[in-house]
This record gives structure tokens, sequence and C-alpha cells, in this order.
């Protein structure tokens, strides 16, 4: 069990692209860390470059208080989960767990306790002598996992291991893996593009995009308090509705209609009162969106909108909107789906609301829970 | 639509399938069952061809080239020169595989190579026999390089003498035939996926070690598959043997196939030809039953 240090790491590749830029990372011992962002942000490179997979150009990294930089794979006392698994299909379960132990010159005996150890675990004692081929999705998973633990490292490292398993084995293997790091106390770095992950199952969140680090935080502080309107958009599902407002004598501006602000938002936030008559980017969750119909949404401010479409799921009602505001990218590229053609805002409404597509309703907002965001640099005020 | 009608299309149905195959099946049968049956036919007549009305000589020509001594010998010139050139056609495809796959080469480096490599397989085996008999002849290039080498002390004759004849024929088969390999094994290495051997990496194999546990088990349909049909098909090389050595020195090269040539066209006896053509058969059938069985169970 060891921390992880990166500090500075860069990596530049032959075309000068910069993949990672600057990445100071301090993983604690024992923590399980997230490495989140949309696609082609660097987080794969990253722990690549952890693994010694890739090159690091510039940086130092620590493993375990050991400069790696310079060393092989092998010697960096880490284990790497794979999106593929990279389960040998001409092996048996057995076989691929005891892989690395079989390359050290472990005796069998040795190496078929520590497997049946490993198996009873992971719930795999019956399938040892099964080919990866003849295995679900979520037991090829678990086979990689165990071939990960057989070498007690000092940190695993796993890149998008749930992104092959259908929505329903997703959040069993989720719930397993956290339990089973918790377990192991093995300092975990974990790289997701699903945010729903990086929430439920690190103990921080790393958030990168463009190869730069935005924000390392708790999950709950990612969410309640994003640095810029990259994070904000980022984390959340839906993603925090952002428009271009202008802060005019206490109220929010938008084309046709105002948003009074308590005084609260201001006392929160000492540089807000600076956009006096400026622009600003004005954010909110569709959590805290309601339907002023209804009792939830009856104490709060309200704006005028049309529903475009509905998804009825059941337990809520995502509600797509239009109303007249202009929406801000927040700079997401896997996010631009979020929304309907038609509609530019989405809100989280109980499943007994009565709205329907096409209406025209009062949006209640929930005005505890605004965010500010600088239009230029989208950072958070 | 009437009862009459669903039942002619119904039909129309059912035969659609045997049309379009019945082309291919009709050139299929006149061009290879038509012959091989004939051939197993002449195996069992007196003076096959020959005669107008051939007398039935049941299992004769059969004992008569199983009781040939040159007969075995050309079976076992033939089980040698096979092994040899297939063991050595996969040996040599298999490192030069690896080469052109691997990494530290220089790409264009890796593309020279890879036309350079595959030159032997644009030849026919005409060519390819005219330059090896060009090469080891005894005032060759090779004879002079390895004089100058210090290795022979005087000119070999390579093809002349019955102690290197079948040597250098399955030296020059084996240059000509390792490509097949090569390609098809570079084929199998590109679609290894990279993740296996960054997985090992991190497990610390050395690259001996990914060669013995991951690329050979990854190859292995392809290694059979190529193998299985390199045996086939060397089994029944003629043209190279035929014009390097013909057979000679003294049957030193003599191969079932160009042992049945020599019955049937030097000889003239068509129906022992024809028997020693039925045993070639056999061999080549039990090693395609064989092949078939093994992609069937794949």
């Amino acid at each position: 069990m060891a921390e992880v240090i990166l500090e500075n790491i860069c990596k530049t590749y032959g075309n000068n692209f910069r993949a990672i830029d600057q990445l100071n990372l301090s993983v604690e011992d024992g923590e399980f860390l997230i490495l989140v962002g949309p696609s082609g942000c660097g987080k794969s490179t990253a722990l690549r470059m952890i693994a010694g997979l890739e090159d690091i150009t510039s940086g130092s990294l620590r493993i375990g208080g050991v400069d790696v930089v310079d060393m092989p794979p092998k010697d960096r006392d880490i284990a790497m989960v794979f999106q593929s698994y990279a389960l040998y299909p001409h092996m048996t379960v057995s076989e691929n767990i005891a892989f690395s132990m079989r390359l050290a010159g472990k005796p069998k005996a040795e190496r078929k306790k520590r497997v049946d150890e490993i198996a009873k675990t992971l719930q795999l004692t019956s399938l040892l002598d099964s080919k990866p081929a003849n295995l679900s999705g979520g037991q090829r998973q678990r086979v990689a996992m165990g071939r990960a633990m057989v070498r007690e490292p000092a940190a695993f490292l796993m890149d998008e291991p749930l992104s092959n398993l259908d929505a329903k084995l997703r959040v069993q293997m989720r719930a397993e893996i956290t339990s089973l790091q918790k377990q192991l106390g093995v300092t975990t770095i974990y790289v997701t593009h699903d945010q729903i992950e990086a929430m439920t199952m690190g103990d921080r969140v790393a958030v990168l995009k463009g190869g730069v680090l935005q924000q390392v935080d708790t999950p709950k502080r990612l969410y309640e308090s994003p640095v810029n309107a990259f994070v904000a958009g980022f984390i959340g599902s839906p993603s925090m509705n952002l428009f271009e407002a202008t802060l005019k004598g206490g109220e929010l501006v938008f084309r046709d209609f105002a948003i009074r602000l308590q005084d609260a938002a201001f006392a929160g936030r000492p540089g807000l009162r600076s956009y006096e008559g400026r622009k600003i980017v004005f954010g909110i969750r569709p959590e805290d969106l309601y339907d002023s119909s209804l009792e939830s949404g009856r104490k709060y401010q309200t704006i005028p909108a049309k529903v475009t479409s509905i998804e009825e799921l059941g337990s809520e009602h995502i509600v797509h909107l239009n109303i007249d505001a202009v929406r801000v990218d927040s700079g997401d590229p896997d996010a631009v789906d979020d929304f309907g053609l038609a509609s530019n805002a989405v809100a989280r409404f109980e499943p007994v609301s009565a709205v329907h597509s096409g209406s025209e309703i009062r949006l209640a907002l929930d005005d505890a829970k605004f965010h500010f965001f600088d239009p230029e640099t989208h950072l958070a005020i | 639509m009437t009862r009459q009608k669903r039942s002619h299309h119904r039909l129309k149905r059912a035969v659609a399938p045997y049309l379009y195959l019945s082309p291919s099946l009709l050139i299929i049968g006149l061009l290879m069952l038509l012959p091989m049956v004939t051939v197993i036919a002449y195996s069992f007549q007196n003076s096959a061809v020959l005669r107008r009305d051939p007398s039935f000589a049941g299992l004769k020509h059969y004992q008569a080239i199983f009781a040939d001594p040159v007969f075995w010998a050309s079976l076992w010139h033939t089980l040698y020169f096979t092994c040899m050139s297939v063991v050595f056609h996969m040996t040599i495809g298999m490192v030069f595989a690896l080469m052109l796959n691997s990494d530290r080469i220089n790409p264009t480096l890796r593309n020279i190579l890879r036309v350079l490599y595959i030159l032997p397989w644009l030849f026919t085996a005409v060519i390819i026999a005219v330059i090896w008999r060009l090469l080891l002849e005894p005032n060759g290039v090779v004879n002079s390089v390895l004089m100058q080498m210090g290795i022979i002390g005087s000119k070999v004759e390579w093809f002349s003498s019955p102690e290197t004849a079948l040597h250098a024929v399955t030296f020059a088969n084996i240059w000509a035939g390792y490509p097949l390999f090569m390609v098809s094994l570079l084929a199998g290495l590109q679609g290894i996926p990279k993740d296996f051997y960054e997985a090992a990496d991190i497990d610390g194999a050395k690259a001996y070690q990914k060669l013995i546990f991951i690329t050979i088990p990854q190859l292995m349909p392809i290694i059979i598959s190529i193998s299985l049909l390199d045996f086939i098909w060397t089994m029944q090389v003629f043209p190279l043997i035929w014009i390097t050595t013909g057979g000679g020195p003294i049957y030193s090269t003599e191969v079932l196939s160009t042992y049945t040539y020599k019955l049937a066209f030097s000889s003239y006896n068509l129906s022992q030809a024809s028997a020693s053509a039925v045993v070639i058969l056999l061999i080549s059938l039990g090693l395609t039953l064989f092949y078939i069985r093994y992609q069937k169970a794949r």
C-alpha cells in the first residue's frame, strides 16, 4: 500500500500535441481516487503513465515514496485492470489469475493456495477451470480484478473497467468494486467517463478536461461547489442548466423575465456584487427546479417555461423545457445531446407532476441552490 | 394464391439453391471427380489406357509398388522433404513475421523488408528451380562464397551428389515457401490485442515469456491450419524437383510425385502409376480429413 504522487506531469506527443499538461495529484494511501472527464481529456493517458505503459515527457511520479518515472511497469508495484479485461482466452480462470505468480516462478502449491483465496473472495471458485469465453461480462470483470489482486500491489489502476457491461450489471459491479476496495484498503486510481461512477465510487474525484486538471474534491463538494462551469456541467445527470443573464439592481435579468436574488446569494459570494450591470452565467441543477403547481414548488419564485418533452422514469419525470434565455455551453464535448432540439433546459420533477408536452408552465427555482460563473473565464463566483 | 401456385412456389424455392450450385458442381465433377475415379479404376486394371479392353488386375499393381524399393525410398524422401519444409517454413515465417511486427524496427525499413521477404512468393516453381540450379552449380555463387569463407574446401555438386541433393532441393523449397507462413502469421500477430502484452508487461513478463505464453498460443489456430495445408501441398510438389534433379541422382531425390510420373510417362506403366497416385491420394485425403475435422472443432 502506498501513496501515489504526480508532480507537474506532462505528456507531449511527437506532433506537439499535449495530452497532459502540468498534472498535480496526490493520492493518499488507501484512497479511492476517480479520474473523470469527457472523451479525449487525457484521463486514460494519465493512468497509463502511472502504469508505465506511456512515457512521461516531464514531471515526477512517486509511488510509495519511490520515484518510478524511469522504471518499467513490472517494477512499479502496481496492478492494472483494463477496459477489455485483457484476459488470455487460451488460459483458464485459474491460470489467468495465477499468471503473474507463474512468471515470477512461484511454486505450484503456493499459486494454487493464493488463487483459491482470491477466488473465494470474488466468488469465482466454481469457475476456476473455465475459459474466459464461457464467462459472463460480470464474471470476466471479477477475473480481471482477481488477476490484479493476486499481486498484492501498492496500487490498483483501473481503466474504465465497467464500460463493457450492461447498465444493470454496472450498478452491481460498482458496489462490488467499491466494497472490495474498502476491504483491501489498496490505493486505487480509477478512470471513467461516467460521472455516476465517479460520484458513487470514489473518496475523491479528479475532473480533467483537455489534459488539464479542473478540480479534485469529494463527490459532494464537486456537486455542490464546482470550481467552474465545465465541472458544474459535467458532474450531475442531467447536466446543470447554464444561462446567460445580466445582474441589475439585485436581479438576474434574462431576455423576458428576471429573477430576484436574495441577500444570502450575495453574502456567500463577495465577488458577485462586482458583476452589477454586467453579464454573468447563471446555473441551476435540474433537481433544483420545481413544478410550481405542486406543494414542493410553491415557496419559490417562478419563471415562465414551455414543456417540450417529458421522459417518465417512474420515480421521476425528466422534463425538457424551453425558457426565454440564452443557454451557455459548459464546454463538455460529450454533453451536447442532453437537450432536445427545441429545449434549452432540463428539470427533474416529482412523478405526481401533471405537466405535459406542449404546456406552458411556471417553473419554480430553489434560490438557495443558484450557481454563478464568470462569462469569460467560466470560473465560479 | 391457389394451392397449386403455392406448391409451385415452394418447389421453386427448394430447387433454386441447387441450380445456383450446379455450374460449380459440374466443373468439379468433370475436372476432379471423374479423373480421380478413373485413376482409381486404372489402378485395378492390367495395361490401363494402353489397351482397349484391359483385364481386372486386383491388387497386383499395389503389391508391385509396395515391393519396389524405389517406392519406399520415394515415400521416405517425400516425408523428409515435406516435414523439413513445413517445420522451416513455419520457423522462418514466424521469425520474419515477428520482425515485421516489431515496433523496434524503423517503419520504412520494415516496409522494405516486407517486400524483400515476400519476393520468393512471386516466383513460379520453374523460376525458383532455375535460380537455385544456377546458384548451386559447382561453379555457382554459393560454392564460391562458402569456399571463400572457408566453410567448404572444394566445390560441392549440390544437386548432383546423392549425399546433398535431397537437402539441396529441400532447402530451395524452404526458401520458396516461407512467405505464406510469414504473411499469415503477420496477419495473426496484428490481430492480437495490445492489451495482452501490456497486461503481461505489468505482470513482469520477459520477451520470451510473452512469446511462449501469449503470442504462440494466440497464433496456434493459424499455425495448425497453415501447417496442415502446407503439408498437403508440399507432399505433392513436382516441378521444383523435376527441374532441379529430376528425382536423381540414383533416386536420391525421388519423391512420390516424380516416382509416379516416371512410371506413367517413362515406363508407360500407367496401371502402376495409377496405384502410386492412389497412394498419394489416400495420404492427402487423410491429412485433408484431419484438417477439416480441426476446422470444424474450432
